[in-house]
């Protein structure tokens, strides 16, 4: 069972990472905020509570990788490696600014720790087979984490994928689904309908559980249960809320991509930092 | 001159195989297409370095790269439009734009598989593999350049493109070493110069000594590397002989015609003519058959170089 105190202290993270992706939006006045908050608890947990990683050492041969298969949620990745340490904060206000090391979707020759360069929709899983077939053998212990968006499901290069890591048992393979239920267009499944999306993936040979993603007591208990089956790859359908953490914006379609005025981003900010304090009085308080 | 006829397929997986003893990062990836690319020894060899995908080739383009990342080299051998055309974007962005140090082969290219039609023709591969940016494009010649090309391939580090045909073809050079990036002089000349890749250069080789014979000088290069083109070797034969004729199993538009056009447009201003399938979906039939008609064969080089010269 997860203590009371990582819990906290994990959500307390989480909402430095929001306060992160909101000072880069004020930085570049746009992004896709919507996804990247949906998703943020999901990478804050992977990072903060399950990976085996050293941002001074970042290539470390047995480290744990993250791969952000839908890349336009970069600013939750750029926010959590730059809360992980993996870069100076001053970075975070280069963003959208010429030449900066964090570019509108993610690019492993520009920014340590980031370990593919997505963006283009249906890549990470595959890519991640890939890792994951490679780095087994010299360390059973490595994992491949994956966060793919509900409505990058119809790519039929996921589901290429999807058979190789059943295939190959490629149980070191953790998938979260971000379903947040929304995409550019409208409703995911008005889109294109892609339920259940879990039996899908146990029709694939995965091994499967819903959870409430943005609950971090349920993210991490699953992160502690991995690999759920021997022999099998993970997918995690995370339920979550588009721009979680944001009142304005949650579940509001229109925050798939927003450019707030400054006083839109203002409000946001402080909305965020009343969170963070009111997360780091409850923490002392549990201590 | 011209020697022993080898399947090139099979020239190649033996070329791999053969590596892949010092080599133990060296790892193969078929979809469903190893034991046609000349990896059946490979597979028994080796079987925890060969990975059977199935047909998905977008699919193993990322899995290749996911293996690269980890120190592997992978690499996957398939029908050239499969490996080129379809998965274009995961070329690009998983091993291009990555930087992944995987090798991607085309076989059956061009129109060698003749008689399957346009789905399985590859005239298109040099002309998009080649805007991928730090990709290499190699055509070998003969069996000896595969066989060195494959080395040179799995030693340099980054993404590689190589083509191979179908057909058996002949033995044309004695073996050396491949440096990428540079063509062969095959026969001084001063009134002409041809400058072929791949699979033509036999009938290339054939054209310009038929030409020798009516008093046709050919300076004829052969230039197994497509990208980056050996920009000095053009030059020079810009320099020296009274213009260029490019011959390739490749849309005339895009391939080693433009690549050289580039290079004279921008460097050495000099009438270039480009030899190639014009700009359709090809026709199906008899390999030898096929070539003739497009004029790609001895005959039709010849033809084309002396309407060159009138």
């Amino acid at each position: 069972m997860a203590n009371l105190n990582d819990i906290t202290s994990l959500e307390l993270t989480a909402s430095k990472c929001r306060e992160n992706v909101i000072r880069m939006i004020k930085a570049s006045e746009h992004g896709h905020i919507g996804g990247a908050l949906s998703c943020l608890d999901i990478v804050t947990a992977v990072y903060f509570h399950a990976m085996n990683v050293d941002p001074l050492n970042p290539k470390k041969e047995d480290r744990d990788r993250f791969i952000l298969s839908a890349g336009h949620k970069c600013l939750a990745q750029y926010a959590v490696l730059a809360e992980k340490g993996y870069f100076p904060k001053e970075v975070l206000d280069t963003y959208g600014s010429l030449h900066s090391k964090i570019p509108g979707h993610p690019d492993m020759h520009k920014l340590s720790g980031v370990e593919a360069n997505t963006g283009a929709l249906g890549h990470g899983l595959s890519i991640a087979c890939g890792m994951a077939l490679g780095v087994r053998d010299n360390y059973p212990d490595a994992k491949i984490y994956i966060v793919m968006g509900d409505g990058e499901l119809p790519e039929g290069s996921n589901w290429e994928a999807a058979s190789v890591a059943s295939h190959y048992h490629l149980d070191n393979i953790v998938l979260f689904i971000d379903n947040n239920g929304l995409q550019i267009s409208g409703k995911v499944e008005d889109v294109m309908n892609m339920t259940p999306i879990d039996e899908r993936f146990k029709a694939f040979g995965w091994a499967v559980r819903n959870i409430d993603g943005n609950d971090m007591r349920e993210v991490i208990e699953t992160l502690d249960s991995i690999p759920l089956e021997k022999g099998r790859p993970t997918a995690i359908i995370a339920h979550t809320v588009k721009c979680r953490g944001l009142s304005e914006g949650e579940g509001n379609i229109a925050f798939h991509y927003w450019s707030p005025s400054k006083e839109e981003a203002e409000a946001a900010e402080k909305e965020i930092s009343d969170r963070t304090q009111a997360l780091e009085q409850k923490s002392g308080e549990n201590r | 001159m011209i020697g022993e006829y080898l399947d090139p397929r099979k020239e190649f997986g033996k070329a791999v195989t053969a590596l892949a003893k010092e080599n133990d990062k060296i790892v193969v990836l078929s979809a469903d297409s190893g034991k046609s690319s000349g990896f059946g020894d490979f597979a028994k060899q080796y079987p925890e370095r060969y990975y059977e995908c199935g047909i998905m080739e977008q699919g193993v383009i990322g899995v290749a790269s996911g293996l690269a990342t980890t120190g592997k080299v992978p690499v996957f051998c398939a029908i050239a439009p499969f490996v080129t055309a379809r998965p274009f974007e995961m070329f690009r962005n998983d091993l291009g734009y990555m930087k992944q140090n995987v090798k991607v082969v085309g076989r059956n290219c061009g129109i060698s598989y003749s008689d399957l039609g346009a789905t399985h023709h590859s005239l298109e591969d040099f002309a998009i593999i080649r805007m991928i940016p730090g990709v290499v494009v190699l055509a070998p010649q003969d069996p000896t350049e595969i066989k060195t090309a494959v080395k040179a391939m799995l030693e340099h580090e980054g993404p590689v493109y190589m083509r191979i045909g179908n057909p058996s073809i002949p033995v044309l050079f004695d073996e050396q070493p491949f440096e990428i990036g540079k063509g062969r002089i095959i026969r001084e000349g001063g009134d002409v110069t041809v400058i072929s890749t791949g699979s033509t250069t036999k009938a290339a080789i054939e054209a310009a000594d038929n030409l020798s014979g009516q008093g046709v000088s050919v300076r004829l290069i052969g230039m197994p590397t497509v990208c980056p083109i050996d920009e000095e070797l053009v030059i020079e034969s810009a320099h020296k002989t009274k213009g260029i004729i490019t011959v390739e199993e490749h849309y005339a538009d895009g391939g080693l015609g433009t690549l050289v056009s580039e290079v004279c447009s921008s460097k050495c201003p000099v009438k270039v003519k480009r030899l190639g399938i014009p700009k359709t979906y090809a026709s199906s039939g008899p390999y030898d058959e096929l070539l003739a008609y497009y004029g790609l064969d001895a005959k039709g080089i010849e033809k084309s170089v002396n309407e060159f010269l009138k």
